[in-house]
């Protein structure tokens, strides 16, 4: 086609627009903003983040410190699940620049990947790392490897050793990249009623009955004892909880037995193998269904998720529960909460999910945003925000916390979850898990309540599952 | 005096710019009726032919596929069934409900604008917030339902949320609660409007009060009943905050509503294009169902034809 059709303001603004396409592709290798360490510092930043999900309480406690530090403000939306995640993803989705810093939840990183600013150069960058000691290799293994590290190619892949203390140049060797910097790791406990456990009729009765000492149960079998033992309808008072009701929290109960069971708590690996419908599987909801047979859980329990489980053991209504955060007894119970790893079986895989900070690629300020990130993340901080129950996701904070507390009960709390998070098992990654663990839940449900028998269950969640990946465009194979 | 072709061309010209004027003055309505509606309703439809992700990640033209995954989910068809029923067995209740309390509150005294004002507080209340009140009244373990059944002597420990027909008693109950006032308030102010004539010549014809109120209240109150019919009919299809709170679709899949699904996929997963595909399958039936309200608001709206 002859170039006199086109008119000569097209050709003028096709030659700008392609001038300024090649520009902005000379000055960064990721087709964004370049990052520039020397560059001024904003006149203040802009972060989104999680209500009670991710504490923001506990970062809104440092914000003066972080002003003092930094010589800006930060500035923090903070929203409750679900209108965060719809934030974000909408934030995402439109290009806008209007934070510097977003919250993002480990299950929504499948679909962010690509969205998201890889921060490997920026993590081995010294000039970007002068706010704070960022210690890389501090972050726990799992949390770090789980939450932040991502094949931008290959979104479902694992870094192959997740045991390796945290290295950036080790990640991208790989062909990984690390895409947010974790804040915040909830993993699933276990509480007790220390008061119960140590009341010396109980302790004598527990002996006559089982002939051994009433000890927290570190055992699946032990576990089911303890909660029968304790449990006693008449003076309302039940041995555990489960979070039986339809929703990822009965996912995040069946997960966890999976793994104890010593089967592959991600329940499903990243070759598509459908872990979760195994002998192990079985074993875990015949397991789950057996504390509900024994009537050791309080009535509606098969509807229960974490809100239900925590106000009845805050009530005083179990002795036992487990869940993702430090179980306050009320005021007027009169008792003693402890804390205690959830019970093991021939392994050891308590779900775990956490919160990380991710910049913002279209951000105007990508290199204060991510030394902000940093001097959230940092230990110093994070021990600091303990103070408002921040879940720390660097070693070196656990062991700091238990040693500085005055507090023997906080104390024990993040002992357990330390070692909670070292052995925890994250979730697999899917562009829609959440359809995938609802319909795993289904089969939870159905088999906790009896209405399944626990394979009948697992089978029919595989079809489901399978169906689901497959119209969300995974190619399954044969 | 005026030539005719000079007088034909003012007369066009003057209806031209009548018309004009008539467009200008509809233009802010227009452009809204478009930005709100013809725009998304097209996107909507765009969307559903393609594999598109709210992030990008997959954008590719797929035809009918959408449709196909959700016609042929025996899950999501159980799905647009229970949206039905839930719909049919909430709004009749909702009428036959508020019926009942309207015709005593319709008399105007003291104590039954009392009553009224009291009526109005149940719908006042955000469904969020009555979804998480109604969750823990009927918690088992601790809510106060449970334990004044107990007292007397109803059978005590009813797992109402874990039992697929108490579920459905649960949620329907909520809808009921929540919404009969709305209904009854339309009938009361339907009756208060009636004239007194007919039913004054009826108690001369000797009929006794259920004839009167069979035979003669009850077609003039046919246009209200519709309004009320088609109002809850539209809001009962949006309902969501009950299902989602107290029952996440469980136990197993027995409350899982059409609006369940969609929000899963939509704003859960962000997958835009199945969600499409699914909301403008439910767009469908209920372009079905609207025609037929519609006719059926229609022929009661006026009491002639009742």
């Amino acid at each position: 086609m002859s170039n006199s059709f086109i008119p000569r303001w097209a050709k003028a603004g096709a030659t700008v627009l392609a001038l300024a396409l090649a520009l902005t592709a000379c000055g960064s290798d990721d087709g964004g903003t370049a990052v520039e360490p020397k560059a001024a510092k904003p006149q203040s930043l802009r972060m989104l983040y999680a209500s009670t999900e991710a504490d923001a309480a506990a970062v809104e406690a440092i914000l003066p410190a972080f002003k003092k530090k930094f010589g800006f403000e930060l500035k923090m939306d903070s929203q409750p699940l679900p209108g965060v995640q719809t934030k974000a993803f909408a934030e995402l989705a439109s290009n806008s620049s209007a934070y510097d810093i977003i919250i993002v939840d480990a299950s929504w990183m499948p679909s962010l990947v690509g969205k998201l600013e890889p921060l490997s150069k920026y993590i081995n960058d010294p000039k970007l790392n002068d706010m704070a000691d960022t210690d890389f290799g501090d972050f726990i293994p799992k949390v770090l490897y789980d939450t932040s590290v991502y094949q931008a190619d290959n979104i479902i892949a694992q870094y192959p050793d997740q045991s390796k203390v945290p290295d950036a140049k080790a990640i991208t060797e790989a062909g990984f990249d690390i895409y947010n910097l974790p804040l915040q790791a909830n993993v699933l406990i276990q509480s007790y009623r220390k008061d119960l456990f140590n009341d010396p009729k109980q302790k004598a009765a527990f002996e006559k009955k089982y002939g051994r000492p009433l000890e927290v149960p570190k055992t699946l079998d032990e576990y089911r004892e303890v909660a029968k033992f304790f449990t006693q309808p008449d003076k309302k008072l039940y041995g555990t909880t489960v979070m039986a009701g339809v929703g990822d929290w009965s996912t995040d109960d069946f997960k966890t037995l999976l793994a104890t069971q010593g089967g592959n708590g991600l329940m499903i690996d990243d070759k598509f193998n459908m872990a979760f419908n195994s002998p192990e599987g079985v074993k875990a909801l015949e397991f789950y269904r057996s504390l509900i047979t024994d009537g050791s859980v309080p009535p509606g329990s098969l509807n229960a998720s974490w809100n239900e489980v925590a106000a009845s053991f805050g009530s005083g209504v179990t002795a036992m529960s487990q869940n993702y955060h430090n179980a306050a007894l009320n005021d007027d119970v009169d008792g003693e909460e402890g804390y205690a790893q959830v019970p093991a079986g021939v392994a050891q895989g308590p779900h775990f999910g956490t919160w990380g900070l991710a910049v913002n690629p279209n951000g105007k300020n990508k290199a204060w945003a991510y030394r902000a990130m940093t001097w959230l993340t940092a230990a110093e901080q994070q021990l600091t925000m303990t103070q408002d129950l921040l879940h720390p996701t660097r070693t070196s904070v656990y062991d700091q916390v238990q040693n500085q507390t005055e507090d023997p009960q906080l104390a024990e709390f993040y002992k357990v979850m330390g070692a909670s998070l070292a052995v925890g098992v994250g979730r697999p990654r899917l562009t829609n898990y959440t359809e995938v663990a609802q319909a795993i839940a289904v089969a939870v449900n159905e088999a906790a309540s009896g209405k399944k028998e626990p394979q009948e269950a697992l089978d029919s969640a595989e079809q489901n599952v399978r169906r689901l990946l497959s119209e969300a465009g995974y190619d399954l194979g044969s | 005096m005026p030539r005719p072709g000079r007088g034909g061309g003012t007369f066009r010209s003057s209806q031209r710019s009548r018309n004009s004027t008539a467009w200008v003055l509809m233009a802010p309505a227009l452009a809204l009726l478009l930005i709100m509606t013809i725009v998304p309703a097209v996107y909507l439809l765009w969307a559903s032919l393609r594999n598109k992700t709210l992030l990008g990640l997959t954008d590719r033209f797929v035809g009918l596929q959408n449709y196909r995954d959700v016609l042929s989910n025996p899950d999501q068809l159980h799905g647009f069934a229970r949206t039905g029923f839930f719909v049919l067995a909430a709004v009749t209740l909702e009428l036959l409900l508020g019926l009942l309390l309207a015709v005593p509150l319709a008399a105007q005294s003291r104590s039954n604008n009392i009553a009224a004002t009291l009526l109005l507080l149940p719908f006042a209340v955000t469904p969020v917030v009555s979804a998480l009140m109604f969750k823990e009244l009927l918690n088992p373990a601790t809510g106060w339902i449970d334990y004044y059944m107990g007292q007397i002597g109803l059978p005590a420990h009813v797992e109402w949320l874990s039992n697929p027909t108490t579920a459905w008693v649960a949620i329907i109950g909520l809808d009921v609660w929540q919404w009969t006032p709305f209904v009854a308030l339309i009938l009361m102010a339907g009756l208060q409007s009636l004239p007194h004539e007919p039913r004054e010549a009826a108690a001369i014809d000797g009929a006794n009060a259920w004839q009167t109120f069979r035979h003669v209240s009850l077609p003039q109150l046919g246009p209200f009943i519709a309004i009320a019919l088609v109002l809850r009919t539209i809001q009962a299809f949006k309902t969501f905050d009950a299902f989602a709170l107290l029952t996440n679709g469980g136990p197993g899949k027995s409350t899982e509503i059409v609006n369940l699904q969609i929000y899963r996929v939509a704003l859960q997963s962000f997958r835009i294009g199945a969600a499409s595909a699914t909301a403008i399958v439910f767009l469908i039936l209920l372009s079905l169902l609207v025609p037929l309200l519609l006719r059926f608001a229609g022929r009661n709206a006026d009491p002639e034809e009742a």
